[in-house]
């Protein structure tokens, strides 16, 4: 069927793939705003135990973790225009990049959500006593204690979410979104030269993934800068990282 | 002066403290002693309030609180006036040992950074942390958190300090070094209640000691009184096992 392998297409196709990164970005950026702002709102119920929101955010959060993102990008695009059509509120002709960028916020947000308890709840109970007894409000505990420390053990959970989010975002061009990957098909179609679009494209995500993963780990290192003692040796911090509370919870299992 | 009075607190069924009673005077060192699940920790964190009395009233200095409907004022105003030394030191992870002490002082009390600074300092240096002022709790030993435990409460200058078992976290070695800082400070006439399981310690140290069992004072008086005539036979029991002579006997 295709032609023979050429590796001067790579090349060739590499320029060509990057002129629709700004597309892939913008899915990317968009929907982990959106899905911070989303996966806050949702974190609140939970850490707060508030009785019926807290089941409510359960759902949500077990629906986005427990079903592929694929079918949640259909769901999205094909039946929420059919469900606001019931009320009267016509949607058809709303730009199909909308709709997966709502699609990956609401998928962001789950997973957000779940790094925000997870990190507050890291943190040890013990200083937050402490914070109280030296009479400090809710609010400054929160600011001045939690939240520091939640960030710093946040970062290596939402690093992922965000490498994750990137890879995801493949799966747009099912919905025939023009990014990265939906190029790469239009590509490999014209020129018969498959395998070497998707080595681009891999290429590109991989390089991408590289930047993001040591970039996260930049911010880690300076937001765990209090727990890299000079008078420590390094097996010692080591041993601490192994056993963050934190280190099993992970994303795991993901799809993209 | 620090009153307790009919502190009554339960844990589901279980009553936990049953009507307690408890006087400190000015500069005086109270020393509970107890068994594990007497009860005398969650005494001391219901001063405090980071555990809710069920029932009793609670009077430091000017300040009567009813802790049953306490306002938020009234906790606020509790915790302004007590400060708490943790068993397991609980310093704020991601600050200096000078910031640890300074944060309080800062944020709480609002008072201006240069100021605070050098109390903090001057408190560091008392507690024998001069040379670790930038120091962060992981760099520290564990006697030293627990000073640095030491000097953030006393920096606040408070009525009272709350010491909920000090020294019980610590490796046998370092346990000497947090006492003698407490030790210090007692002398100096600072209002303590002290929960500990060192003996010696308590004997020297206190001016009145109490001793719990089953969310009640069985037996409280000096040190003397307590040590070397225990009226009650649960004191005399409780006394005999924890001595080091009959620890080890079979």
């Amino acid at each position: 069927m295709s032609r023979r392998f050429d590796m001067t297409y790579v090349f060739d196709f590499i320029p060509k793939l990057l002129a629709y990164l700004n597309i892939t970005l913008l899915i990317v950026g968009s929907s982990i705003l959106l899905g911070l702002i989303i996966g806050m709102l949702v974190a609140l119920p939970r850490l707060y135990n508030v009785p019926v929101l807290k089941r409510v955010s359960q759902v949500y959060i077990s629906f986005f973790r427990g079903t592929p993102i694929l079918i949640q990008l259909f769901l999205i695009y094909y039946g929420l225009p059919t469900i606001l059509q019931w009320i009267n509120i016509d949607i058809s002709r709303v730009a199909v990049l909308y709709f997966v960028i709502l699609a990956y916020a609401l998928n962001s947000g789950a997973f957000v959500s779940e790094m925000i308890r997870a990190s507050v709840s890291a943190v040890d109970r013990g200083q937050i006593e402490a914070a109280q007894s030296i009479g400090m409000s809710g609010y400054q505990t929160f600011t001045r204690i939690i939240l520091p420390q939640a960030l710093a053990i946040s970062i290596p959970l939402f690093g992922n979410l965000v490498i994750g989010n990137l890879k995801d975002t493949s799966l747009a061009f099912t919905l025939g979104v023009m990014e990265m990957t939906g190029r790469s098909q239009t590509l490999g179609t014209a020129t018969q030269h498959f395998v070497e679009t998707y080595i681009a494209l891999s290429l590109i995500y991989f390089v991408i993934s590289m930047i993001l993963e040591q970039g996260f780990l930049w911010l880690e290192r300076r937001l765990h800068r209090h727990e890299a003692g000079a008078k420590q040796t390094s097996a010692v911090i080591r041993r601490k990282w192994l056993t963050r509370p934190v280190s099993a919870l992970s994303k795991g299992g993901r799809s993209g | 002066m620090i009153q307790l009075e009919q502190i009554s607190k339960s844990f589901g069924k279980q009553e936990v403290l049953q009507s307690i009673d408890l006087q400190v005077k000015k500069g005086e060192v109270v020393v509970i002693l107890g068994p594990s699940g007497s009860g005398k920790t969650t005494l001391l964190r219901c001063i405090n309030y980071l555990e809710k009395p069920d029932a009793g009233q609670i009077t430091i200095g000017d300040l009567k609180v009813d802790t049953k409907h306490p306002t938020k004022k009234e906790i606020h105003a509790l915790r302004q006036q007590t400060a708490m030394v943790f068993q397991q030191y609980n310093l704020f992870k991601h600050k200096t040992a000078l910031e640890n002490v300074m944060e309080g002082l800062t944020i709480v009390r609002k008072m201006p950074k240069d100021k605070a600074r050098t109390i903090s300092i001057q408190v560091l240096e008392k507690v024998g942390l001069g040379n670790k002022l930038d120091h962060y709790p992981v760099q520290l030993s564990g006697g030293q958190q627990q000073r640095v435990g030491i000097a953030r409460a006393l920096a606040l200058n408070p009525e009272v300090i709350l010491f909920d078992e000090p020294t019980s976290a610590l490796d046998p070695e370092l346990v000497g070094e947090v006492l003698s800082v407490i030790r210090k400070i007692a002398k100096e006439g600072i209002t303590m209640i002290v929960v500990t399981h060192e003996m010696d310690f308590a004997r020297d140290v206190a001016n009145h000691v109490v001793f719990m069992d089953g969310g009640l004072v069985v037996e409280e008086g000096t040190p003397e009184e307590i040590f070397q005539r225990p009226k009650e036979e649960r004191t005399r029991q409780f006394l005999s096992r924890i001595t080091p002579q009959a620890t080890y006997s079979i």
